[in-house]
């Protein structure tokens, strides 16, 4: 086998994860198997992940996710992982198709770690914002198809600017800074009031909760989703399946443990 | 001409000769194992040389920066895109090493017309569980020297490289005469530096010479540590992420190299 040649340093595809995997033909197929099918429409229910949340608190940032898949209105998996930790101060948050959000994930992954291995130093906040805005864009006709839609939020530490930053996204790949909190999902409509009507009217903003208050407000504001949405699994009371809930900050991500979870939402919640 | 046998051999042997000549100054570097992990030690004036590859693969590497360059770019894309396709732990050094890269270093100090690498490359990785450390040397002509572990021998804890075998065979001498692998982190650095001083000492003197008296060791290690910069990294077991490679800053372990 040859080596291939280095390609030129001045190239905007150096240290790019998604050129190299392109130029191997390795590229997770979106575009081109769309356009085999132009006119074909999804023609059964896909499995689904639904409602996750993320806000600012004193903390940091939290970000939350319940555990169910569906497929129309069939449960398929009741312990999916929906907050995925990205490096060590990066989270990605999926609602929407499984399939096309984990395969995203692990581009993702792998383009952060590519570029600091290759090119010597850490990728910025905003080029892995960008990243994942790219990795969207490119999922765009499968979009239109109405296959594949991944609706994220994407959470890191800022070391510039020594803040925790939150944004979310729509499928095109647009991408917005939240200010407080962001929730996608089926059942975000419950969570985004629930979240708006706490930091308007709340005991506090939510930037001035504590820990142990935001976890809190996250187990409740998903057991409201539940309430209404089907897809939205809350918490499972007999199978003791409990949201993953994650915090990030400058010391990197936390993830909250079952026993913890379980003892606060039997006080708190239930 | 060198379509005639002995012209090809002979055209080999130069180009033998002039890389080593190229590689000869080459600064030493050391790596071995310790409790935790391996760690990869040089001391350097200018440019960086030793890098990570993957999660549990690292390189360090003397010659020609823009050589040392291609393969360390060669060894990431290779390895992050077989992480990539398949997973972590599909990805090994020995494949890297074996399938992917000698063949094409002996293929391009082979082809005559065209130009060789000129670069010595140390690879480890750090085994998973119970499986022992890998130490790979991989030369400009494709061919490997790894730790052992082939017909029941034992595996050593330990690899070299440097710009001159006789260097080289300095420097693994001294590291058999110890206990390894190095019960800790700083016991590991003072070894790896006493391993490079013994490496760069011995870079310009004769094979049957004997090793360096104590006195002139430490006269030059303190001359050396005054002269150049530290630069160290570990790839450490106990990493709560699957990437283990962690940079140790000069001036993290200077102090405690300099107190001896």
């Amino acid at each position: 086998m040859e080596l291939q040649a280095v390609r030129e340093p001045a190239s905007p595809d150096a240290g790019d994860f998604a050129a190299l995997l392109r130029q191997r033909g390795m590229y997770p197929a979106t575009a081109a198997a769309a356009h085999a099918a132009p006119s074909v429409t999804a023609p059964f229910a896909q499995t689904q992940a639904t409602t996750i949340l993320a806000f600012k608190f004193a903390g940091g940032v939290l970000v939350a996710g319940d555990r169910r898949a569906t497929a129309g209105n069939v449960v398929v998996y009741d312990r999916a992982d929906k907050v995925l930790e990205i490096d060590t101060h990066s989270l990605m948050a999926i609602a929407g198709v499984p399939a096309t959000a984990w395969e995203m994930a692990r581009v993702l992954e792998h383009s952060f770690q590519f570029y600091r291995r290759s090119q010597l130093q850490e990728m910025s906040l905003e080029g892995k914002v960008r990243a994942l805005s790219k990795l969207l864009r490119d999922n765009l006709s499968f979009v239109l198809q109405g296959v594949g839609v991944v609706v994220p939020l994407f959470a890191a530490y800022d070391f510039e600017a020594a803040v925790s930053r939150l944004y979310f996204y729509d499928a095109m790949g647009a991408q917005f800074e939240a200010a407080d909190y962001a929730a996608t999902g089926s059942g975000s409509p419950a969570v985004r009031s629930v979240l708006y009507y706490e930091n308007a009217w709340g005991s506090k903003p939510l930037v001035k909760r504590r820990e142990s208050e935001a976890v809190i407000l996250a187990l409740r504001a998903l057991d409201t989703a539940a309430e209404t949405d089907t897809a939205t699994g809350g918490v499972d009371r007999r199978g003791l399946v409990y949201p993953i809930i994650k915090i990030i900050s400058k010391t990197g991500i936390r993830t909250l443990a079952e026993k913890d979870l379980a003892r606060i939402f039997q006080r708190e919640v239930k | 001409m060198i379509e005639e046998p002995y012209r090809w051999v002979e055209a080999i042997a130069n180009r033998r000769e002039y890389i080593e000549h190229q590689l000869a100054t080459g600064s030493p570097i050391a790596a071995l194992s310790y409790g935790d992990g391996i760690l990869l030690f040089t001391l350097g004036r200018e440019r960086q040389k030793l890098f990570e590859i993957y999660d549990r693969i690292g390189m360090g590497g003397i010659g020609h920066p823009g050589d040392i360059e291609r393969l360390r770019m060669a060894a990431i894309e290779l390895t992050s895109t077989e992480g990539f396709a398949r997973s972590a732990h599909d990805v090994s050094l020995r494949r890297l090493a074996n399938y992917s890269l000698s063949p094409s270093l002996k293929a391009a100090f082979e082809q005559v017309y065209g130009a060789p690498y000129l670069s010595r490359m140390l690879f480890v990785e750090l085994g998973r569980g119970d499986a022992p450390n890998s130490f790979l040397r991989l030369d400009y002509d494709g061919s490997i020297r790894t730790n052992g572990g082939v017909l029941g021998q034992a595996y050593e804890e330990f690899g070299v490289i440097s710009g001159t075998t006789n260097s080289a065979g300095k420097m693994e001498d001294h590291l058999r005469a110890q206990k390894l692998p190095a019960a800790t982190l700083d016991g590991a650095l003072a070894t790896a530096l006493d391993t490079w001083v013994i490496g760069h000492l011995t870079l310009t003197s004769d094979s049957h010479d004997d090793l360096p008296s104590p006195e002139e060791l430490a006269k030059h290690r303190a001359e050396q540590l005054a002269a150049a910069s530290i630069e160290a990294a570990v790839l450490e077991r106990s990493s709560r992420l699957p990437a283990t490679w962690r940079a140790l800053k000069d001036a993290e372990i200077r102090p405690m190299l300099e107190k001896r």
